[in-house]
């Protein structure tokens, strides 16, 4: 394994089955992706391309039906691997009851942070994340923007090597959409790796070095975004097409 | 060890949280308080009477407290996607799943202290009362300061949780529950007896182990089940199939005396070890067994 590989996956399937072990839904389908250290890798695709089913493979979340996954070349099960990512999921899963500073301290203490590593790292965190004012009040009160925000603190609560981030401007205004995508080049620029899923073109194109389409399931294209030679939206829909709108247009004519 | 205290610290803020077992904490509270202060009838044993409504409210309340905490706790983790976010960390499914159970254990302990010292409390309330009584050759009653702390006990919790959620943003009703113990364990050294707490305590303890063996069920079977009512069920008929149920025929132990016996109280807890522990193993099995999605 090659040290600078931070994930690999090699022939990843997955199919989904139902209470009798029927498969329903093939949602990825002999995936091979690898990330380098210190990429910004997207994964782009419509809703239901298996995007999200990817990264929770990644994650140890999901077991794949068949193919490898190696994070840092150890299993994603394995606890090691784990402790060196963070990761923001697509929508804001909090503790209700817990404030933002609680829910920070939470996954610091998950990290195995002492407590006053981490209590200090809360501190910093929720600085960054511009959240200091409403540190002490419950997150079940929190707008989107702010709940997004609290779980982007506490993906980087571990000073992760690897930060996965599924669709990390979903239901951002567009100033809290600039912060994020500031922050993560920032965190880009000082050596880590980012994998990030969306369905927002323009958020990777401004993003990421390196980007892979998928639909269905499969990859129908990967390369560097600078080596695309036109609008990533073009490319795109060149790949994965935009037969929807036709639908629509014609039950509208 | 860290990851732990993390995990159990925030599984009984969560159950603690809950306007669910604050209701049943109250309702606990006022049976084991209430039904032995207004009784009609007089069958001379106001001690008894007061120890048999707390271990009522500790074995209703307590497999309510147990069986809902355990099984919403982990159904919510699982649905709402807080688990995806803590097992994406560096902790294992196996010890996410044992931290969080002993988390529910500290929340049922918390539930179960209360209503224990409360119920302490009352029966002293009772024992002075019928002594009162016999003396002046009057009806027994319960003695009125041990009456005062016990209803204290879940009153003042209530309005000091209340003005501190209005003035200080606490939060109303995990501050209630806390501030509830702390008011039942201030409440009984007021009227403190050795050998009564001595006398009563295991048989508060021995109230509580069916409870135990229903919470480490419903965590199992709520991990590997979609609905809470599900879980409910099975983890009851799993409680009920399993012979350390057979132990908590309590009048039998109860009635020489008003104690438990050592040997009774050691077999029932014997009991108790192999059952919860299967049940959690059964957890541990079909948290490593599922996809978390």
């Amino acid at each position: 394994m090659n040290d600078d590989m931070v994930i690999s996956l090699k022939g990843v399937s997955k199919t989904y089955r139902d209470f009798w072990l029927r498969p329903m839904v093939n949602a990825v389908d002999g995936l091979d992706l690898t990330v380098g250290r210190g990429e910004v890798f997207g994964l782009l695709g419509p809703n239901g391309s298996g995007k999200s089913t990817t990264i929770k493979m990644i994650l140890g979340l999901l077991a794949p039906t068949a193919g490898s996954v190696s994070i840092f070349g150890l299993s994603p099960q394995s606890v090691e691997a784990r402790a060196r990512l963070g990761y923001l999921p697509e929508l804001s899963y909090l503790h209700p009851y817990l404030t933002a500073r609680e829910t920070i301290m939470y996954y610091a203490g998950l990290c195995d942070l002492k407590r006053s590593v981490a209590a200090e790292r809360t501190r910093e965190l929720l600085k960054m994340v511009q959240l200091e004012d409403v540190a002490d009040r419950s997150v079940a009160g929190f707008s989107k923007g702010m709940a997004r925000r609290v779980a982007l603190a506490s993906a980087l609560v571990g000073k992760p090597e690897l930060l996965v981030l599924d669709e990390p401007t979903s239901g951002l205004d567009p100033v809290s959409t600039k912060e994020v995508k500031t922050l993560v080049k920032a965190l880009a620029m000082n050596g880590m790796t980012v994998l990030m899923t969306s369905h927002l073109l323009a958020d990777a194109e401004d993003i990421c070095d390196q980007v892979m389409i998928l639909d269905r399931g499969k990859s129908v294209a990967e390369g560097r975004v600078s080596d695309l030679g036109e609008s990533l939206e073009e490319f795109f829909l060149a790949k994965v097409g935009n037969a929807d709108e036709f639908v629509l247009a014609d039950f509208l004519a | 060890m860290r990851r732990g205290r993390a995990i159990v610290f925030a599984t009984a803020l969560e159950i603690l949280g809950e306007p669910l077992v604050l209701l049943v904490l109250v309702a606990s509270l006022a049976v084991a308080t209430l039904a032995p202060a207004m009784h009609y009838h007089q069958f001379g044993e106001p001690s008894r009477m007061a120890r048999d409504a707390g271990i009522s409210a500790l074995l209703l309340g307590g497999a309510v407290v147990a069986c809902a905490g355990a099984a919403r706790t982990f159904r919510r983790e699982i649905e709402s996607g807080t688990a995806h976010a803590a097992l994406a960390h560096s902790v294992s499914r196996t010890a996410f799943f044992l931290w969080k159970s002993l988390g529910c254990c500290v929340a049922y302990a918390a539930f179960s202290a209360t209503v224990s010292l409360v119920s302490l409390t009352v029966v002293r309330g009772a024992e002075i009362g019928g002594a009162l009584a016999m003396e002046n050759g009057t009806m027994a009653r319960l003695w009125g300061p041990s009456l005062v702390l016990a209803v204290a006990a879940f009153v003042v919790p209530m309005l000091a949780a209340a003005a501190l959620n209005r003035f200080f943003r606490f939060r109303f009703v995990m501050t209630a529950n806390l501030l509830s113990l702390i008011a039942a364990a201030a409440g009984s050294l007021y009227s403190f007896d050795a050998l009564l707490a001595c006398r009563l305590l295991p048989v508060f303890a021995l109230s509580a182990m069916p409870s135990l063996v229903l919470l480490a069920g419903s965590a199992a079977f709520a991990v590997r089940f979609r609905s809470n009512a599900v879980s409910l069920a099975v983890s009851l008929i799993a409680a009920a199939a399993l012979p350390a149920l057979g132990n908590y025929c309590l009048s039998d132990a109860l009635v020489d005396g008003g104690a438990v016996p050592l040997p009774y109280f050691l077999a029932a807890f014997l009991s108790i070890v192999p059952a919860v522990a299967a049940l959690l193993l059964a957890g541990v099995h079909f948290i490593n067994g599922r996809d978390v999605q």
